[in-house]
């Protein structure tokens, strides 16, 4: 793949790795090899940095916009994750050498530092710290899926709805006036394919919980007035 | 469970994590395993309960689990031979995020969490080892995720068929209606109908406890075949 076609890049320094959150740990000489190998890359909106069954990727750090990770058959598709700027995402199957298990899509303009298979491997070869992050990254991973296939096993849409937007509010919102907003990001789509259900149902979910007024959504943004009731919503459990 | 005895350096070869380590390596982390027996449908450490151990399957299978709190079960998979479960000390997980059960007789080799500590710190193979087997797991969990996500009940159950079916001339799956149920994320009823509408249709042969599969093609779910496809191509 390759992924600089779709984007300008420019050279990393120690300090635009700063706000990377696995990094925060390393030790100087371990952030000094990363600089000198990894590349900022700027992408639009809507570009696929790695696909699903694509071989084992590099890694890419979000410095800035928004990623969705997902998998899909040939209509259907799951949403498995929305990295924030500061996450890591990619080479989740470089110790295996298996294909990747998810697509990466760029969901607005983003900034990534990516570093590619061949250092990567460099730096898990020869840098005990960062084998130590790279681990702890893949753990992080599987408890996120961990609790995805526990929604999903165990919550209707209307809770794993509720989840969504009451995660999203307490990751990403901001004061407001009556409640707490913040952009908006996804489809009614990608909605539904993060709640794991038809674009119907997630518009039926939506309007319930606005004529309840735990919520209002904009072609923009999101906004919750009543973030309590939302959560205790996302903890039912069907029967 | 479970009087303990000491792990052989010739058993602990076995467990792939250990099988490229130096004989002396090997050695001390023989010293501190712990043997441990289960026998079938003993638990061996229940979710949210405090964690403190990385087992190794040595012989059997565990089942890996999650129950909701209105009693329902969903299986994230089966341990076997050589497998490795319960990181959470690693990681600074205080609890266990899934139940494990011994899904047969099992015999298990934990290693307690101040030696796997140690082993952390000291030992890049070690860490080696393990970043391969968390990396399976993901893959596997992102499937899971998918076709609970995605999948109609019927291709997860198809799938689950597949996926336990021993590799023999005649794949059989040795698993009861209601461990297929809790794997494919739907109750034992469903299971049941499904598998009497296979079976009319001479896809599977039920019997006693276990599954013939007769036209494994016929249980391939419409997105795997696209996968399968992909992968191929």
């Amino acid at each position: 793949m390759a992924i600089y076609d779709d984007g300008r890049f420019k050279i990393v320094t120690e300090d635009s790795l700063s706000n990377i959150q696995i990094f925060k740990s390393l030790s100087l000489p371990t952030r000094r090899c990363i600089a000198q190998n990894a590349v900022a890359v700027e992408y639009l909106a809507g570009v696929d940095l790695y696909r699903q069954s694509d071989p084992p990727t590099g890694l890419f750090a979000l410095q800035a916009g928004r990623v969705k990770l997902y998998r899909q058959s040939k209509k259907k598709c799951q949403i498995l994750a929305l990295p924030m700027p500061g996450d890591c995402f990619g080479a989740e199957s470089l110790p295996t050498g298996a294909p990747s298990p998810y697509s990466a899509t760029t969901l607005m303009p983003v900034v990534i530092v990516h570093l590619r298979h061949d250092c990567l491997q460099h730096l898990l070869d020869e840098h005990t710290d960062f084998r130590d992050v790279f681990l702890q990254l893949i753990i992080d991973r599987l408890k996120q899926f961990v609790t995805l296939v526990h929604d999903l096993a165990f919550r209707d849409v209307t809770s794993r709805l509720a989840t969504v937007l009451s995660l999203r509010a307490e990751v990403e919102g901001l004061p407001h006036h009556e409640g707490i907003i913040y952009d908006r990001l996804l489809s009614q789509q990608e909605f539904a394919d993060m709640v794991g259900t038809a674009r119907e149902v997630v518009y039926r979910t939506f309007k319930k919980f606005e004529a309840d007024g735990l919520v209002q959504m904009t072609r923009s943004s999101i906004l919750v007035y009543d973030l309590d009731t939302l959560r205790a919503i996302a903890l039912q459990e069907a029967h | 469970m479970a009087e303990s005895s000491p792990v052989k350096l010739a058993e602990l070869r076995e467990i792939p994590a250990f099988r490229d380590l130096p004989d002396a390596q090997t050695q001390s982390i023989a010293a501190v395993l712990v043997r441990r027996h289960y026998a079938p449908g003993q638990i061996i450490f229940i979710e949210g309960e405090q964690a403190s151990s990385l087992w190794f399957v040595f012989q059997g299978t565990v089942k890996i689990i999650k129950q909701s709190l209105n009693g329902r079960i969903q299986g994230l998979c089966l341990m076997n031979q050589g497998k490795c479960f319960g990181s959470c000390p690693l990681f600074n997980m205080a609890k266990n995020p899934a139940t494990a059960q011994a899904l047969d007789q099992v015999t298990l080799f934990v290693l307690p969490e101040g030696d796997l500590q140690q082993l952390k710190a000291h030992d890049p193979q070690f860490i080696g080892a393990l970043l391969h087997l968390y990396s399976q797991r993901l893959g596997h969990l992102a499937r899971v995720s998918d076709v609970l996500g995605t999948w109609a009940v019927s291709d997860r159950i198809n799938d689950c068929l597949l996926t336990y079916a021993s590799s023999d001339m005649q794949p059989t799956v040795k698993l009861t209606h209601e461990k297929l149920a809790a794997l494919s994320g739907t109750i034992r009823e469903v299971v049941t109908r499904h598998l009497n509408l296979l079976a009319r249709e001479g896809i599977v042969q039920n019997e006693n406890g276990h599954i013939i599969i007769l036209n494994p093609d016929a249980l391939l779910p419409p997105c795997a075949r696209e996968d399968e496809k992909a992968f191929t191509t």
